[in-house]
């Protein structure tokens, strides 16, 4: 799965939880979950399961604790489904 | 430094599904999730050990300044509930955090302090929230929690 892709399946699920329309208009890998898209953390943890649906990985523990930003989130299921294709 | 952290029970049970498969093992240790499978009321369990979480977390990030998503790492022990109060304890990254507990029909509202003299001073102002009026922040409160229709504010 190429880049661009992941990033428009990521982003299908961040619109379901985002408050703030415009950082979502204006979405970059800096964007932060909680921060510019006001998203309330039990959703960050609906934003995990989600992600574990669309992409058929598993995010363990240590691995959720840094996703809080777009760009964590795309190198977090990028490092997830390289780990898949290997097995 | 103290914390709080309150949920506008209303207001979670529209924005959250506890009960999908994958989020208690995501956000409770073993332990939590077993006072929430043995609770009379589980939703409310589950919102009252979110709520000490969140109070203890935000003391947590001032005082190192780093941010992290980790709620398993951040353990409620020695949880004791009444029918409108709870008093607990939060374990985080070796830092003890002492928390109280208002639990009522309309919401759920946490107190967390770094010790229990400090957390038996700390004032509480609950009033309904409106987003267009920010001016609480010139009340110069401790800590801040809004949520759905409730705006809680912290004074030591």
């Amino acid at each position: 799965m190429d880049k661009p892709e992941l990033t428009s399946r990521l982003k299908a699920i961040i619109t379901t939880y985002a408050q703030e329309t415009d950082a979502l208009a204006h979405l970059t890998e800096e964007t932060d979950f909680i921060k510019d898209l006001k998203i309330n953390s039990a959703n960050l943890v609906d934003i995990v399961l989600d992600v574990e649906e669309e992409f058929g990985i598993e995010i363990d523990n240590d691995s959720m604790s840094r996703m809080l930003t777009v760009g964590a989130a795309i190198e977090i299921i990028e490092a997830k489904l390289a780990a898949n294709d290997r097995e | 430094m103290i914390g709080n952290d309150l949920v506008d029970l209303q207001q979670a049970g529209k924005d959250s599904n506890w009960n999908r498969k994958g989020f208690m093992e995501k956000v409770f240790t073993g332990s939590e999730q077993f006072l929430i499978n043995s609770a009379s009321q589980p939703a409310q369990m589950v919102w009252l050990l979110w709520s000490m979480k969140e109070a203890a977390y935000k003391i947590h990030t001032r005082d190192t300044k780093l941010r992290s998503f980790a709620p398993t790492a951040i353990q409620c022990n020695n949880l004791v509930l009444h029918e409108n109060t709870a008093s607990g304890e939060i374990l985080y990254e070796a830092e003890l955090y002492y928390t109280q507990t208002e639990i009522n029909s309309n919401y759920i509202h946490t107190i967390a302090a770094q010790n229990l003299e400090q957390l038996q001073q700390i004032k509480v102002f609950i009033d309904h929230y409106d987003p267009s009026n920010t001016d609480y922040r010139n009340k110069n409160p401790d800590c801040v929690s809004h949520h759905g229709r409730y705006l809680a504010l912290v004074f030591i």
